[in-house]
């Protein structure tokens, strides 16, 4: 069962959207959360080419952007804490300076689920957009992550759709979302993807076989599309009216993905859903 | 008499000028210090300096005194100017709409040539931000700032940039940049044609987006009443350097020879002009202008290097310059200009003005790269001298190395929020731009 929820926190839409359904999953849980705000110093003070002269214009300039980013931070800690209390969650804003994917990677090691906005950008004293923190974040967490799109009414809803493929990271996913207890007075569907209908049949009976022993029953769909494996998961998820969708995140190695394309990629820019999702 | 320069007296030349780009790049906290600074510079003057005095004995001694003269004019003028422009303060409230933003860019370069591209932008480019605080996207704003202001405005005086001071000091007469005039002028028409299209474009598409507050995009931006100029009587200290300059470099020979009673009379007055608006100036308005030392202490300690370490490698292209391939103007144009983009366009001035006497010379000894008024005088010379006061005037905008104020603007620009591309961002804008700029402005003109 979720105890601990760890929610990054930042001034995009998605990020607001993420904050609201952590403080959803904390009421179902009975689980604290803890907001997090990074101030990426780091990144704000790194070397830069610069003309002859440019030094001293250069610390003016971290100088201010630093103590910006502190502000925003404090703002969004502030906010976070007084939206927790209105709803009566018990919960603890956190200010942390370092680079924004070890921060949050080293953070959540002490919490049982992440949740983030899909369009979050933690380094917005620098960059305009920060896809790089949210891949870092899918390829080396080592617990659940919860990626939330910009959404006007976050909410988990009562279905679950679970894409299974039996890599080792789909087990974890499926163990992990089963233990956290996420799938109470839900209804679950696993579902398999693959050109051989037997197969995926097979597989997702595996999955759904998994989550017998926690006392959780599930549905089982195999797949067979013309269209891609994202469109394809997309599409039954529009047809289940899932709230929520389960997989493992980047299953497969860089330099495969690198030439094939990454599901997790397609699904975490695409989806119009939550994903929880584990690496 | 002493042979031809050896190469490898170039050597430390080179490296500083690389060091000088890359340090603060990947040793940025080293390379934050001044100290730190002077000890790179230090060791690699140290070779040269052995050389000048131990290789070349008595002759070397001299020229390194030349030298520190020289740097002492450099240093003076762009203190005084640094000073001045830094005791001026434009306030009022203003709207960032296509007209003033025109207003502003075509002020800016007007002025780079009076007060340098460094004083014309540290004169404007906040009232500017300010005026654009409530623009979504004003980005654009900031770069053809960087293109006119912080470069191409400054061509026309020895006072607007860096190199053509260095070439004033060094025998160019004051008033020669004036036959710049025609390049000056193509390049910021373009340049002020092409941001008015794009602003005007950029804001019609930012007027049918609605605003998250719903607030009118063109409300008066803040309470800072009408618009005025603070610190005025600098305005008096400002047409002082620029009639004494231009005083000195023509009349200065004739009156106080040639010899280093004309630099101190130079040096003593600048420092007197600015000693006269610091002192004169009230400390708010160097207060909002954000004024410190700082800056002009960190280009002192950086050009000490600079100065000592191109005497040899100026003498070495003075002396094979017509070997080295580079003969036409366009090469010049190009060359000068490319140098400049990714090192400091000051240094890379006299390096090709020097190659360029060299070539001029075509074997004989009738120019030297110390007294580039012969070049400037000489028939064919001339024509390369002006293709290197274009091109490394001009060229330091591609990127944010290539000049003082570029960096200096992009950063007051990020304090106020305005997300400024990064280097190779930038060098796309400038690619875009201002390279097929200069490809029309060297088929016209070399």
């Amino acid at each position: 069962m979720i105890k601990s929820v760890l929610v990054c926190l930042e001034g995009s839409s998605s990020a607001e959207s993420a904050t609201r359904l952590a403080i959803d999953v904390a009421r179902t849980c009975g689980a604290r959360l803890a907001g997090l705000a990074i101030v990426d110093e780091p990144d704000i003070r790194a070397g830069a080419a610069m003309g002859i002269g440019g030094s001293s214009f250069k610390h003016e300039r971290d100088d201010a952007l630093v103590a910006d980013a502190r502000k925003h931070a404090a703002d969004w800690i502030a906010l976070f804490e007084r939206r927790c209390r209105e709803a009566g969650v018990p919960a603890q804003g956190l200010e942390v300076v370092g680079r924004p994917a070890d921060s949050i990677l080293e953070e959540m090691d002490g919490h049982d689920l992440t949740v983030f906005g899909r369009d979050a950008n933690f380094r917005f004293e620098t960059e305009r957009e920060d896809l790089q923190t949210r891949d870092a974040i899918l390829h080396r967490a080592t617990r659940p992550v919860m990626v939330v799109p910009d959404v006007a009414e976050p909410a988990l809803g009562s279905t679950v759709l679970i894409a299974y493929d039996g890599s080792n990271a789909a087990k974890r996913a499926l163990t992990s979302f089963g233990n956290s207890g996420l799938a109470q007075g839900r209804t679950i569907h696993v579902a398999t993807v693959d050109d051989n209908g037997a197969r995926a049949w097979e597989m997702a009976n595996r999955g759904v076989q998994m989550l017998a022993p926690l006392g959780i029953p599930a549905s089982v769909h195999n797949v067979v599309s013309l269209l891609s494996n994202v469109d394809s998961l997309f599409a039954l998820a529009t047809e289940l009216k899932a709230g929520l969708m389960v997989m493992g995140a980047f299953a497969h190695s860089r330099l495969r993905n690198l030439f094939a394309g990454s599901a997790t990629h397609g699904l975490v820019e695409k989806s119009p859903i939550p994903l929880y999702l584990q690496h | 008499m002493t042979g031809a320069t050896p190469t490898w007296a170039v050597g430390p030349f080179v490296l500083y000028l690389l060091l000088i780009a890359v340090l603060p790049l990947f040793l940025g906290r080293f390379w934050e210090h001044n100290r730190n600074k002077l000890i790179v510079a230090a060791a690699l003057s140290l070779p040269v300096l052995v050389y000048l005095f131990g290789n070349k004995g008595a002759e070397g001694a001299v020229e390194v005194l030349h030298t520190a003269f020289d740097y002492a004019s450099f240093m003076a003028l762009l203190g005084a100017l640094f000073t001045i422009s830094g005791g001026i303060c434009l306030r009022g409230s203003l709207i960032g709409s296509p007209a003033v933003n025109l207003l502003f860019l075509s002020m800016g370069a007007l002025l780079g040539s009076l007060i340098g591209t460094t004083g014309a932008s540290v004169l404007l480019i906040r009232p500017l931000l300010r005026a654009n605080a409530r623009r979504g996207y004003s980005t654009h704003v900031v770069v053809f700032f960087i293109f006119i202001v912080s470069n191409a405005s400054g061509l026309l005086t020895p006072l607007g940039d860096p190199p053509l001071f260095l070439g004033f000091l060094r025998g160019v007469p004051f008033t020669w940049t004036f036959r710049l005039f025609r390049q000056w002028f193509f390049v910021n028409f373009a340049l002020l044609a092409v941001f008015t299209v794009m602003d005007r474009v950029l804001l019609a598409r930012e007027r049918k987006r609605p605003r998250r507050d719903n607030s009118d995009l063109f409300a008066l931006p803040g309470d800072d009443g009408p618009l005025r100029l603070e610190g005025r009587l600098n305005l008096l200290w400002l047409l002082g350097i620029v009639s004494f300059v231009f005083a000195i470099g023509s009349f200065g020979g004739r009156l106080l020879g040639e010899s280093y009673l004309r630099s101190t009379v130079e040096i003593v007055g600048l420092v007197g002009l600015a000693a006269l608006s610091y002192f004169t100036t009230a400390p708010a308005v160097h207060e909002r202008n954000r004024y410190t030392w700082a800056p002009i202490i960190e280009v002192a300690a950086v050009f000490v290097g600079v100065f000592i370490t191109m005497i040899p490698a100026l003498s070495y292209l003075a002396e094979r310059g017509a070997t080295l391939g580079i003969v036409r103007p366009a090469q010049f144009f190009w060359a000068s200009g490319a140098l400049s983009s990714v090192l400091d366009n000051a240094p890379t001035y006299l390096t090709f003005a020097s190659l360029a006497t060299g070539v001029a010379n075509a074997g004989s000894n009738l120019l030297s790269a110390a007294n580039l008024g012969g070049l400037a005088a000489h028939p064919f010379g001339e024509k390369l001298l002006v293709a290197v006061s274009c091109g490394s005037v001009m060229m330091g905008a591609i990127t944010y190395i290539g000049n003082g104020p570029n960096f200096m603007v992009k950063a007051i620009a990020e304090q106020h929020h305005v997300r400024m591309p990064g280097f190779f961002g930038y060098v796309l804008w400038s690619f875009a731009i201002l390279v097929p700029l200069f490809g029309i402005v060297s088929g016209v003109f070399f």
